[in-house]
């Protein structure tokens, strides 16, 4: 039975779990990082579409960044883009299936009775009240306000679809991996989300 | 409804929500860049398989003051008695284990995440003293 004269030789005796060298450790997380900086404001926004309140948008960010940096940093980059948008959207149902919970639960409880719907950012609030490109600004913003309303009132999965192949770019595969789905349901979904958005949006939009 | 007033319509949607993209605020902007970072940080950390529980951190703690003791006073029981250059090996090793680097975070924590090489390493010191005794 072996005895250590150094703590290098235990190191060099052990068969523990290997670690990658400190430069490929590097680069990995340069790539990250670069991923994630390009990704987090439109996830961001993704998730706001979906959620309203901007806090909850940003947990859901937040958590899907730091599952996917612990769980999937060692996976192939090409991966990353789905897998991201796979866990940012089970964030979503997750915050969506407890904000349902806490209203049904309000409704039980003493005291006021506050709707977090309610309490999402509105829109308009960000748009300057003057100079010479306001009322542009201003039609463009409640554009925006009745693209996300008519969004949210798709059923979840249209709406994963059309976002993640419209607003993210994301091609048939790449969607159908994000939403665990196959290709032929994501055709489905898109379909009949850009559908229901041009029905409710109307012709002119 | 044809393909082309389709297209056009996914064009339109896309611009509006590329616009608000870019409108997002500097107090979002500033915390999904935290967020990055603390995501970055978990990423360079080493993989741990399970979330030790604190007696088993606590365990791996005292074999790790234990190897430390055994490797500090111990006399190798090998063909030949310690030397200069044995212990100032095993220095440099202590020195190794108490300093930290600008990535390897504080030694505690570098303690913590190496639990388990601490835990076999001590099992297989304790294992050759019993072995060793039995002989001897």
């Amino acid at each position: 039975m072996p005895r250590f004269a150094t703590l290098s030789d235990a190191w060099m005796a052990w068969d523990g779990p290997a670690r990658a060298p400190r430069g490929v450790v590097l680069d990995q997380t340069r790539e990250l990082d670069k991923f994630l900086a390009d990704i987090e404001r439109r996830a961001f926004r993704m998730a706001q579409v979906a959620l309203r309140d901007p806090d909850d948008a940003l947990d859901a960010v937040q958590d899907a960044m730091l599952k996917l940096a612990r769980n999937y940093a060692s996976k192939p980059s090409a991966e990353w883009r789905p897998l991201f948008y796979r866990i940012l959207e089970n964030g979503i149902r997750d915050l969506q299936r407890r904000r349902a919970v806490r209203k049904r639960l309000m409704v039980w409880l003493p005291g006021p009775k506050e709707d977090p719907d309610n309490e999402a950012q509105d829109p308009m609030e960000n748009v300057a009240a003057s100079g010479p490109d306001a009322p542009e600004r201003l039609m463009q913003a409640e554009a925006i306000e009745k693209l996300e309303s008519s969004l949210r009132e798709l059923p979840a999965r249209q709406r994963e679809a059309f976002m993640l192949r419209n607003f993210e770019g994301l091609d048939v595969a790449g969607t159908a991996a994000a939403m665990g789905c196959s290709e032929g349901s994501v055709k489905t979904h898109y379909s009949r989300a850009v559908h229901a958005l041009r029905a409710r949006l109307g012709e002119v939009w | 409804m044809n393909e082309s007033s389709i297209s056009g319509f996914e064009e339109r949607s896309r611009a509006l929500f590329d616009a608000s993209v870019d409108d997002i605020d500097m107090r979002v902007r500033s915390r999904l860049t935290q967020a990055r970072y603390a995501a970055l940080e978990a990423a360079a950390r080493p993989p741990r398989f399970f979330r030790a529980p604190w007696f088993a951190s606590a365990a791996g703690i005292t074999g790790a003051a234990v190897l430390a003791v055994a490797l500090w006073f111990g006399a190798p029981h090998g063909p030949h008695a310690p030397t200069a250059a044995d212990t100032q090996a095993s220095l440099e090793d202590l020195d190794i284990v108490a300093s930290s680097d600008e990535n390897s975070g504080a030694p505690m924590e570098m303690l913590q995440d190496d639990v388990e090489f601490y835990d076999w390493a001590a099992q297989k010191t304790a294992d050759s003293d019993s072995d060793s005794g039995s002989v001897g």
